[in-house]
């Protein structure tokens, strides 16, 4: 009896600091979205049982090593137990009323995760091998005064702060997953077109940048496949989609600039001279590129837009051929090709 | 040279030529229905190559099963040639011959199961070793362009399967084939504890169907080889898990895998109804279910996912193979297919996998647990219940795998309630075992260390499932490296210590001398404390956002001072399943003999000389008692006679 | 029982023979589940157009073999060997039959190929699966049927002949079900 009551008060110690020590020791992320702080708050749950049937276990187990093993010289056999039913079921049925509630708890935080609030703005996102593309519908002023809805693209994901956004995930091409961890949130992005097309309901709470990242591996390039996510205040964020959605009536170098942002190609392509996954841009304009096949090229416009609207054509020496994404040909229109040429050139 | 005369060397060579005869036939059917055997645009080149490198490797895996002469009394039965039941050794052969032969005796074919197992279990290991160390620190050096790997590799990636090499598609291979091969290991080394055991234990002369018995170890073979070998064919970058659509454009190492993976499954099926009819049919006198040795119900529930379940992975991966090979739109979905569909065949079998990896080991530790407290193991029917229990839950809970995974939302939660419902009998099993340490009278030679350690490694791994369990956290959870550390408890915890434990406490009955103690407690206690340190690492990385199966991550993420002792961690294990494999080979040789019964056990096993004579009992006994009652006086378990050797019962 | 005599008594052996090949059954049947479970995500309410005429003939004449096999094997139970001989070479015929009907005619008929979206997908699969079964069926009625002609079965001893029987029966009721999820069920596409 005695041994009882000493276990569980060492126990209930062990259960007391483990579960301090796992709730309060920094495990987890930022917080930076509403479903987070469900989800943290069901972890804290889990924290605590882990605590408490660890603890359960091994602290019996450990007693019993120290209390009930052979002295020296000792013989004999350990005292003659071989059950007891009453026992066997209360440990039956205690866990299993613990898994019911643990369910329902499951089931209620899963609820709150997947809240629908009607306010929600959409954003489409496009994943595909190995980039993230973000899709939003803007309201623009047509000619006649009318309103009229175009599409911008972007590499970033500018969500506005404390506004639900329902995220579209369509995939070109094999399941990529849309991960960011501050907002405690995960979900497969399909291929095959609308019947496959996912939703993800996420509401930022704190502003600031963060990565998305996929989760699912796609690839050779997996790893690398993020693209920061930016939390800003509404009227940011507004004014941000306008000056997106506005025709762009800077210079061909300017404009190229911001192409190059909105499709992605400074995710792999760096401007400062480093070399991110593709050559960097800076000082490529007439410089003397080596192919893999050994030969060189000078890096003249013709050659910059080959590599742009058919990257397999020639293979700059040292990259692996057919990461670059083919279907640039389609997704930029002859004019932004010319002003993205225009933005590497400017880069000596 | 006596090797060459074995089955495993006809073996191989039959595989090889029947490869390339294969080849040439695959080949000669496209020349007559007069398709191209060769293009040079190189997306056509790969597929040609594929289809005519397959039908290959498949009749090279027939081949090798020619070879080893499995099929010879088959054969003879088929074209009414009478087949005789003596299966006993040609005395003529040396000892050691049997073991690269095909031979019928359960207990040869147990330790053939279990050196292959480790022979993977090293292959894969070394797979680890190497991507930990790219793992050590941020950004790619090790495996980087210009390293011995592109050196190595490059040619075979080009020439095989068109596939340039790159250290993200390297890292991505030797992940995902150190994920397959660990888990192939761990079903041979299942297999080498039911072999070798069940006979054993229930007083059977062998296992109910030998031929079958040494079929379903040799498919492994030609398996394991066509797994491995698809590092050469370009590898595959899917994980193990292959899905769809990923799964459809790697390169040719994807077949290989699939292949690989069929053959090892066919094994589990056979090798799995030759269990249940032994254990059904074959027990000693007067051993009812209730009085057979735990483990012999753990190996049952274990038979019973593996000889349902595993179909499911096989179609799964035909249906892939097919995709790939004939273009049927199973899983593509611009074209009528379904990527989901994949995924619940293959959780199908994937999830009552993992109890498939455990139950044997949890088994074993139920089995030594009593014998080193000297106590009954506590509650027998509930322990042995719950095996039962967790066999069938496990069966509605695949699809927590696929929380995230877009399927219809109304799944989940059935199956989050499934999932959870789990812990309740393997709870069972847990507070059965603390049980029956109570009040005991403990020793801790070094089986016992590897029984104690891999409770608290198991309880570590399980704790962690029900928060994957609860759909919420998982989102969060899921593909990172809180999952690796999860499961790498659970698969330690359950079947590597265990496995160990088994080797080291059987080792006697298996060679007659003693295992170095000294060293098997050094292993014990590198392998336990490398182990923690590495994926208590898992999971701290995990929880904060480390995704799986990445190359590199960014520095600025602060993960590289714990990887680097994750890193190292591994070393410490890799490090010390070495000193164990020494200690054993060391001793079955150098050792002191052992030949009585060394534990003072009380089941059959340990009542007849060491090394088990061939058929085991030389008369069948008789079961008189309870298995597990330590500490009743006068008691004993089975009725050895007339016996010719060792005592009656434990006393 | 003694572990002894259980070496070679036939009586036993029979009894684990049979055990056995059911769990081999049972195991088996898993993956025309899975095929089953595959046409109903894939095409749901649906069904590949095919030849309705075609598809009843050789379902009867997978039935009719199924009933000659049971024929052979009660000859044989009651040892005449003849009429065993003879109601087996029939099934065995029968068998072939249906394989032509399936392979050789259905899938050179069917409108569309293995590579033409969900429906031939599921259509060859399962047809592919289940000829596949057939086929091996039929080797192992040859070698009955061969053995047989040797005199290597009696009225006693002849679990060679009733496990050919067994699988031949799943075989076929396999494909009832195959025939209704292929050619009944739904609505062509
Ligand atoms: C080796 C075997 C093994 C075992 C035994 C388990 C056991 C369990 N696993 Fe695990 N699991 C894997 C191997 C295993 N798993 C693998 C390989 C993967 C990854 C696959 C991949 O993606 O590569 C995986 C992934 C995995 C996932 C998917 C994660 C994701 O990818 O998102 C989930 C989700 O529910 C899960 C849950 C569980 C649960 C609830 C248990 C339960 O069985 C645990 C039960 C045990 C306990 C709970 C502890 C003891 C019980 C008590 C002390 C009683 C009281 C306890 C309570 C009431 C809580 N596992
Ligand atoms: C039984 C199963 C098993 C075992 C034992 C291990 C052992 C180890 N595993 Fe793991 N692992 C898996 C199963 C296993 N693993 C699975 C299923 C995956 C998922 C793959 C996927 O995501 O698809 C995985 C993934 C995985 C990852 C994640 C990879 C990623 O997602 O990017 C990591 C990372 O650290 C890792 C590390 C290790 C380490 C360091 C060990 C160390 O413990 C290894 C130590 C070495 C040994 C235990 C072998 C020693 C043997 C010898 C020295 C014998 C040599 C002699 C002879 C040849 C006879 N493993
Ligand atoms: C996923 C990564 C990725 C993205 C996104 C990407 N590229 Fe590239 N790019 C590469 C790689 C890798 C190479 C080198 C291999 C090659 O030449 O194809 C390359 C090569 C080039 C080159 C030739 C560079 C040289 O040094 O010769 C140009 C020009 C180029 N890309 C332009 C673009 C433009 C414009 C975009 C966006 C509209 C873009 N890239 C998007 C990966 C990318
Ligand atoms: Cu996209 Cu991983
Ligand atoms: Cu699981």
């Amino acid at each position: 009896m005695i041994h009882f009551i000493i276990v569980s008060v060492l126990v209930v110690i062990s259960t007391i600091l483990l579960g301090l020590f796992l709730t309060n020791a920094p495990l987890l992320p930022v917080q930076a979205s509403m479903q987070a702080e469900t989800v943290d708050w069901l972890f804290g749950i889990h924290w605590w049982f882990i605590a408490f049937f660890f603890s359960l276990i091994v602290v019996f187990m450990l007693y019993s090593v120290v209390v009930f093993r052979r002295r020296k010289g000792e013989r004999g056999d350990g005292k003659y137990i071989t059950g007891s039913h009453r026992l066997e079921i209360v440990w039956t049925i205690v866990p299993i009323a613990i898994v019911i509630w643990m369910a329902v708890i499951g089931a209620s935080t899963l609820s709150d995760v997947e809240r629908r609030d009607p306010q929600a703005i959409t954003v489409d996102v496009f994943a595909s091998q190995w980039v993230w593309r973000f899709e939003y519908e803007v309201p623009v002023q047509g000619e006649g005064g009318e309103t009229i809805l175009t599409a911008i693209t972007s590499d970033t994901l500018v969500l506005p702060n404390h506004r639900q956004v329902v995220l579209r995930l369509h995939s070109e091409d094999v399941i990529h997953s849309f991960f960011v961890p501050e907002f405690r949130l995960k979900q497969d992005v399909l291929p095959g077109g609308e019947a496959f097309v996912r939703e993800l309901r996420v509401t930022p709470k704190e502003e600031g940048t963060f990565k998305v990242r996929c989760a699912e591996i796609c690839g050779q390039l997996h790893y690398a496949m993020q693209a920061s996510v930016s939390v800003v205040p509404q009227a940011e964020f507004d004014a941000w989609l306008q000056e997106q959605s506005g025709e762009c009536n800077l210079g061909d170098a300017e404009c190229g600039q911001r192409w190059a942002q909105t499709y992605g190609c400074l995710a792999c392509h760096s401007i400062t001279g480093e070399t991110v996954l593709g050559p960097t841009w800076l000082g490529l304009y007439g410089s003397e590129v080596p192919l893999d096949d050994g030969s060189t090229v000078t890096a003249d416009e013709e050659y910059i837009h080959t590599s742009i609207v058919d990257p397999n054509a020639q293979i700059v020496a040292g990259f692996p051929s057919g990461v670059m994404p083919q279907d640039f040909a389609e997704k930029l229109t002859e004019e932004q090709v010319q002003q993205i040429i225009a933005f590497i050139m400017s880069l000596q | 040279m006596r090797f060459f005369s074995t089955s495993l060397f006809r073996g191989l060579v039959a595989q090889i030529l029947a490869t390339f005869v294969g080849m040439a036939f695959a080949m000669a059917i496209r020349v007559v229905v007069g398709l191209p055997v060769s293009s040079a645009d190189p997306e056509l080149q790969k597929h040609i190559t594929e289809v005519i490198v397959i039908p290959g490797v498949i009749i090279g895996a027939i081949g090798f099963m020619v070879g080893v002469g499995i099929f010879k009394d088959w054969f003879k039965w088929a074209r009414g040639k009478p087949t005789s039941d003596n299966h006993d050794p040609d005395p003529a052969k040396p000892n050691w011959m049997r073991y690269f032969s095909v031979d019928y005796d359960h207990k040869v074919i147990g330790i053939q199961y279990g050196v292959t197992s480790l022979l993977l279990l090293g292959i894969g290991g070394s797979l680890a070793m190497l991507f930990r160390t790219e793992l050590a620190q941020s950004g790619i050096s090790f495996l980087s362009r210009g390293s011995i790997f592109e050196a190595i590799l490059s040619k075979p990636w080009e020439v095989l399967a068109g596939q340039q090499y790159s250290p993200e598609h390297l890292f991505n291979t030797m992940m995902s084939l150190h994920g397959i091969v660990m888990i192939a290991s761990i079903l041979l080394g299942v297999g080498a504890l039911s072999n070798y055991l069940v006979p054993l234990l229930i007083g059977a002369r062998d296992m109910a169907f030998p031929r079958l018995n040494s079929f379903a170890f040799w498919i492994n073979v030609p398996g394991a080889l066509i797994l491995v070998s698809s590092l050469f064919f370009g590898g595959f970058d899917t994980g193990w898990v292959g899905y769809p659509p990923l799964s459809l454009r790697a390169p040719l190492g994807m077949q290989m895998f699939l292949i690989g993976v069929y053959l090892v499954g066919l094994s589990s099926i056979s090798g799995a109804i030759n269990v249940i009819v032994t254990i059904f049919t074959m027990r000693a006198k007067g051993m009812t279910m209730f009085k057979m040795p735990i483990f012999a119900w753990a190996a049952l529930a274990t038979a019973f996912i593996q000889f349902t379940a595993t179909q499911l992975i096989g179609l799964s991966f035909q249906l892939v193979m097919l995709e790939r090979l004939l273009g049927m739109k199973f899983f593509d979905a611009t074209a009528g297919g379904d990527p989901i569909l994949y995924q619940h065949l293959f959780w199908f079998y994937s999830h009552p996998a993992v109890y498939v990896f455990i139950l044997p080991g949890l088994g074993i530790i139920s089995e030594l647990l009593p014998v080193f407290s000297r106590k009954p193991l506590f509650g027998y029917r509930w322990v042995a219940f719950s095996s039962l229990g967790i066999a069938l839950v496990g069966f509605f809970v695949w699809a927590h795998h696929m929380f995230a995974s877009g399927m219809s939302p109304y799944l989940r939660l059935p199956f989050m309630y499934a999932t959870l419902l789990v812990a309740v009998p393997t709870g069972v099993k847990f507070f059965s075992w603390v049980g029956t340490l109570w009040e005991a009278k403990l020793t801790f030679p070094t089986p016992m260390l590897f029984v104690l350690g891999s409770i608290v490694i198991f309880l570590l791994g399980g704790v962690t499932g029900p928060p994957l369990g609860t759909i919420a956290t998982d989102l969060h959870l899921h593909d990172t490296y809180f999952v690796v550390g999860h499961f790498h408890n659970t698969m330690f915890g359950g079947y590597i210590f265990p496995f160990f434990a088994a080797i080291y406490y059987w080792f006697p009955k298996i060679t007659g001398r003693m295992y170095n103690e000294k060293l098997g407690k050094l292993h014990f206690w590198m392998m336990w404390i490398g182990f923690m340190v590495l994926t208590l690492g898992m999971f701290y990385v995990g929880l904060l956002g480390m995704r799986r199966r990445v190359v590199d991550y960014d520095a600025d993420l602060g993960f590289d001072p714990t990887h680097l002792i994750m890193t190292i961690a591994g070393f410490a294990i890799f490090t010390s399943v070495l000193i164990g494999l020494y200690n054993i080979v060391r001793s079955a040789r150098r050792g002191a003999e052992a030949k009585g019964n060394v534990w003072n056990s009380r089941s059959p096993e340990w009542q007849i000389p060491s090394p088990a004579p061939l058929h085991n009992y030389a008369q069948p006994f008789e079961v008189v008692g309870e298995p597990y009652d330590y500490g009743l006086p006068g008691s004993i378990y089975v009725n050895m006679a007339p016996a010719p050797s060792g005592p009656p019962g434990a006393e | 029982m003694s572990t002894q005599a259980v070496a070679d008594n036939y009586a036993v052996k029979l009894g684990r023979n049979r055990l056995g090949l059911w769990l081999f059954i049972f195991s088996d049947m898993f993956v025309f589940v899975g095929l089953f479970v595959a046409r109903m995500v894939l095409l749901g309410p649906n069904r590949p157009e095919l030849n309705q005429m075609l598809g009843l003939a050789v379902t009867v004449l997978l039935l009719m073999s199924s009933f000659f096999m049971n024929r052979a094997e009660v000859e044989m139970a009651h040892g005449n060997r003849p009429a065993f001989l003879r109601n087996t070479f029939i099934t065995m015929t029968l068998g072939v039959l249906f394989l032509l009907g399936v392979v050789g005619v259905e899938w050179q008929i069917a409108p569309f190929g293995p590579a033409d979206g969900a429906q031939g997908a599921v259509f060859y699969s399962m047809t592919g699966f289940h000829a596949f079964h057939v086929l091996t069926g039929v080797i192992f009625l040859y070698i009955v049927w061969n053995n047989g002609r040797r005199g290597a079965y009696s009225a006693e001893k002849h679990w060679g002949v009733e496990a050919c029987a067994v699988y031949w029966h799943f075989v076929d009721v396999v494909w009832m079900f195959f025939y209704v999820g292929l050619y009944l069920m739904g609505s062509p596409v």
